[in-house]
């Protein structure tokens, strides 16, 4: 029976219902993605047997690097010495990156993603479940090599791959071509993990050297801190010869391999990591989406309750017991609840694909529980909240005649009404600030200059071709510029040699250093980087001893102790190459460009020298074009490279979006935290718009006294808006300090940041402000040019 | 003249057809008349009432009040010329329940964007008037009909009106109470302020210098 009075009053306004089955849909859609979206952060890694033994090691010392803390290990050959005497060790496995881009198979060049010489022990810890080949026998042999299941399909099409010969042709990064044979092909990694190798080569036992990253098996029980510290020791007496001093006392490091897509962010990482500051980020906006959705509907229910008020006491003076009203209301809830749950799930799976569209995520797969988990607890709260108000504030005080008398007059909360709205504006200046940031690094980074395009990494014998290159494609119209440089745009440069400054305070040789960048002479050109003092590179300078020139940045000029950049130009300058055979020519500083970024802008511009080499250390080109002739300059560049090199598969990107993939999670978090800002308003507004209504209804008779009374329609506009303006505005200094508080934390994060200033706070509350006063006045204007003879004769 | 009506017309379109509330009404109003409208249940009075008090439009005729044509006005002219002119007293009172009888009383003033020194001074004059000072505090659901009737009165006299148009007054109160706001009719029209009051009763109606009968919105003499 009580089911049916429910169905019957929630028909009867649908409206009102509409708008709080809507909210709380709209709630829990974005509540659900965003747990699953969470879940998914946190299951990085996870799906490794022995994750949880399982850690990185790096290591940091002020003797190397100065102390920069990077994800890989500069001395990898000594990894089997350093864990002989720590017996929690239990394994390990080192992966060095596979410089170049390409591998050869029957005198054709593919091109691999993320490949990796590894120890056999790989599959050990990275149990990547494998198709072909058994996970005991695939690195028996050395020269093996395990391909991903798409790199094989793409070589291979459907012919088995098992026994066939794959080599490292001979290049920039290897002195003589390497043959492997093919043991094993593996599944492609899952999306949630730190690592995607598409191909893992085992050059034999103990090959390694170098810069590697490094992992762990570690005893069950072992104490990671003790083997750190362990670690720590035999690393220093490894590394400082005789006396361990502050300077060459080294610092092991672990991390658990499920932490490092969420907490570590060091340099040369295999693929950008996430951080917990993004999770921090969704779980608040979340949260507030999850209060926004509950004070809505708690809102609504109680503005509602005023019109069943008499049905309710009547039934009550009828001879119903107490609880008929309690059991009354939480059927009501429930059936809201039931509505918008059968909503959530209807959207959930065109949702999901979307989401699968943009970024490979399947978030519903596998997650059933966890989804009927979230959608129940939600649904609790949701009629938890809905009841509550309504129970307490409506039927507990008046007596039975009062509630009869009294006409009904909706009831608004504030405090929940202000929540909503502080809310509301708290996430839209999340969204105003991190957009800003977004946007403000993408500018600022090197490459956020459209219209140049990047061939990252290309094969040696495309390097000793460059000249020709170069000026094949300076030929054709379109094409502005091209360069040739030491690394990819947006990967991090930390190379760093000593330097020889004249008229500097003498030091001890080799003592101190300074970032340095090879570049080809037109690299200011391609970039487009200002000077502030000197010039750029000569075209025709060659490199030869007193004639070197080399350009520095502005930082680079504060740290060689000048400020003033015209000062500096002509000063002897020189640096001392570590590699055996390699010398830099002597000569001036010519030029000082304003500070550019080279990597994310998480990282502060370093010092930094450039200087022009030709033929080598230039492996990746970069070409930029005029804006309107993309097409052609891209056309351009396709016919010029397989005119001049037929066998090798061309390769280029954007670098726009070389930097966008740099920033993917901002660029991510931005879309996300926009959407649910989005949502939230939406849910505010849908939510404002039915108190309104309520109110407006409930006024109408005094609406009408009113203008009987001579008040004009602004003036009732007014009267109807002035409670919500005073409540947006308090909601609005409620915001303020939460948001400037939030905003802030977030942006500690970086390096080079935008200033918070008044404009993100005014315009963001301005925004909230207008709509709901527009959903308002909606109301309110129906309201206010309604004939007061009608409104009168209602009685 | 204060106000003159011409073959005033009003109608509904009710399922296609066009139901007359009002047909044909002339009627011309001098200053300082005191004019009852009768007739039964359903013939127009309000509706007649309410085109005088221009708070309801009509659809045919001509309708002068001080010489300006009503019907060719802007409602916000309109406004304003009964902000100026009428004060309005409702069978139901029509007080509003969230302000004090204070309140109440004030609230034209505000609309005339009167200063509050001057509101002040007049809704004093109006609580000493009708003697309810000591109940300027309170609530109209803490007053019986007659007062609440009172204060409806006062509160449509607080602009100084010449034209006090009145709904069935006396419709809620008891035979005591709806003689005190007769003689209090009586007592404002003798100082110079015209009355039109729509009534069912033949001894209020007594009370009026003049009575018009309706019957289906037509005007009977
Ligand atoms: N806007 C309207 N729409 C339809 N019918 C109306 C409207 N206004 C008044 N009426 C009808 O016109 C008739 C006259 O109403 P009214 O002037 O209130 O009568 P009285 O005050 O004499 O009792 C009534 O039958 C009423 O129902
Ligand atoms: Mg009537």
């Amino acid at each position: 029976m009580l089911l049916k009075y429910a169905l019957r009053n929630i028909k009867k306004r649908p409206v009102l219902n509409g708008i709080k089955i809507v909210g709380i849909s709209l709630g829990l859609c974005g509540i659900l993605f965003i747990a699953l979206f969470i879940k998914n952060e946190l299951s990085y890694d996870k799906q490794f047997l022995k994750a949880e033994n399982s850690y990185r090691l790096t290591a940091t010392s002020r003797a190397f690097l100065e102390n920069n803390h990077f994800a890989r290990f500069f001395a990898a050959q000594d990894l089997p010495v350093l864990t002989a005497s720590i017996p929690e060790v239990e394994k390990f496995v080192r992966l060095a990156p596979i410089r170049g881009k390409l591998i050869k198979h029957e005198e054709q060049f593919y091109n691999i993603q993320q490949g990796f010489s590894v120890d056999a022990t790989f599959f050990e810890l990275f149990d990547i479940p494998l198709l072909q080949g058994n996970v005991k026998t695939v690195f028996q042999n050395a020269n093996s090599v395990v391909v991903s299941k798409s790199l094989a399909n793409n070589i291979f099409g459907s012919t088995n791959p098992i026994g066939k010969i794959i080599s490292l042709p001979q290049g920039h990064f290897n002195s003589t071509k390497e043959d492997f044979q093919i043991s094993g092909v593996m599944q492609d990694s899952k999306q949630e993990s730190h690592l995607h190798p598409d191909i893992l080569f085992m050059p034999g036992k103990d090959k390694i050297k170098g810069w590697a990253y490094q992992y762990l098996l570690l005893k069950e029980n072992a104490n990671p801190e003790l083997v750190e510290s362990k670690l720590s020791l035999a690393l220093t007496n490894i590394f400082a010869d005789d006396i361990a001093t502050d300077k060459n006392v080294v610092n092991a490091h672990l991390m658990n391999i499920s932490a490092i897509h969420l907490q570590s962010d060091l340099f040369r990482e295999i693929e950008p990591n996430s951080t917990m500051t993004n999770i921090w980020v969704l779980v608040i906006a979340a949260l507030i989406l999850l209060l926004i959705a509950l004070s809505n509907f708690a809102s609504l229910n109680l503005g509602m309750a005023g019109y069943l008020s008499t049905f309710l006491t009547l039934n009550q003076i009828l001879g119903s017991s107490k609880r008929f009203i309690s059991s009354y209301f939480l059927i009501e809830n429930t059936l809201i609840v039931l509505f918008s749950i059968t909503i959530t799930l209807l959207l959930m799976n065109p949702l999901n694909a979307l989401f699968y569209e943009s970024y490979q995520l399947n978030l519903l797969e596998n997650n059933e529980l966890f989804i009927v988990l979230i959608i129940a607890a939600v649904a609790l709260l949701m009629i938890v909240a809905g009841l509550q108000p309504v129970l307490k504030q409506r039927f507990e005080k008046a007596s039975l005649q009062k509630r009869l008398q009294k006409d009904s007059k909706t009831q608004v909360h504030k405090a929940l009404l202000i929540t909503q709205f502080s809310l509301a504006i708290v996430l839209l200046v999340m969204v105003v600030v991190i957009s800003e940031q977004t946007n403000f690094a993408m500018d600022k980074a090197l490459g956020a200059k459209e219209n140049i395009v990047c061939l990252p990494l290309v094969h040696s014998e495309i390097q000793k071709d460059f000249s020709l290159f170069k000026s094949e494609l300076l030929k054709e119209s379109s094409i502005t510029s091209v360069s040739a440089m030491m690394d990819t745009p947006g990967s991090e440069t930390h190379d760093m040699f000593s330097y020889v400054l004249q008229d500097a305070p003498e030091t001890e040789p080799g003592s101190n250093a300074i970032g340095v960048f090879a570049a080809d002479y037109s690299f200011a050109e391609v970039f487009g980087l200002s000077f502030l003092g000197g010039k750029n590179f000569t075209h025709s300078n060659i490199d030869e001893p007193g004639n070197g020139e080399y350009l520095i940045n502005e930082s680079a000029l504060h740290q060689l102790g000048y400020q003033n950049p015209q000062a500096i130009i002509n000063k002897q300058f020189s640096l001392l190459s570590p590699v055996p055979g390699v010398t830099l020519p002597e000569g001036k500083i010519i030029g000082v460009v304003k500070d550019f970024h080279l990597s994310g802008l998480q990282n502060k511009v370093e010092p930094l020298v450039l200087f022009k080499r030709e033929n080598s250390w230039l492996n990746s080109i970069v070409i930029s074009y005029s804006a309107t002739s993309k097409r052609e300059a891209l056309l351009s560049l396709n016919t010029i490279w397989s005119d001049l090199f037929p066998e090798y598969p061309i390769d280029y990107v954007e670098v726009n979006s070389i930097y966008k993939n740099v920033y993917k999670t901002e660029l991510l978090q931005k879309r996300l935290i926009l959407l649910f800002a989005l949502i939230s308003i939406f849910v505010c507004t849908m939510g404002v718009l039915g108190l309104a209504l309520m109110i407006t209804q409930s006024r109408y008779k005094e609406i009408g006294i009113r203008k009987v009374n001579g008040a004009s329609r602004t003036e009732i506009l007014t009267l109807l808006n002035r409670d919500f303006i005073k409540w947006l505005l308090v909601s609005f200094i409620v915001a303020v300090p939460l948001a400037y508080f939030a905003v802030n934390e977030w942006l500690e994060g970086f390096a080079y940041k935008i200033t918070i200033s008044p404009w993100m706070f005014l315009f963001s509350g301005a925004l909230v402000i207008l709509i709901t006063l527009l959903a308002v006045s909606w109301q309110s204007y129906r309201a206010a040019i309604q004939n007061p003879v009608k409104s009168l004769r209602r009685e | 003249m204060l106000l003159q009506l011409h073959n005033i017309f009003k109608w509904v379109q009710q399922g296609g057809q066009r139901v007359f509330l009002l047909k044909d009404i002339n009627l011309q109003v001098e200053e300082g008349e005191f004019i009852s409208i009768m007739g039964p249940s359903g013939s127009g009075k309000s509706t007649l009432l309410n085109v005088i008090g221009m708070l309801d439009g009509f659809d045919e005729g001509e309708y002068n009040f001080f010489d300006e044509p009503v019907h060719r006005l802007k409602e916000k002219h309109r406004t304003n010329l009964y902000k100026q002119y009428i004060g309005f007293v409702f069978q139901a009172y029509h007080l509003i329940d969230e302000l004090t009888v204070y309140e109440n009383l004030e609230m034209p003033l505000l609309y005339k964007k009167l200063k509050s020194s001057e509101r002040k001074a007049m809704v004093a004059d109006m609580l000493d008037r009708f003697n309810i000072v000591g109940k300027k505090d309170l609530f109209p659901s803490q007053l019986s009909g007659g007062q609440q009737q009172l204060v409806g009165v006062a509160r449509a006299l607080i602009s100084k009106p010449k034209l006090i148009l009145a709904d069935e007054p006396t419709g809620n109160l008891n035979s005591q109470q709806g003689i005190e706001i007769m003689e209090l009719f009586k007592e404002l029209n003798e100082e110079g302020v015209t009355i039109i009051q729509v009534t069912h009763s033949e001894n209020n109606a007594k009370y009026g210098k003049r009575i018009i009968k309706l019957l289906d919105g037509r005007k009977l003499n």
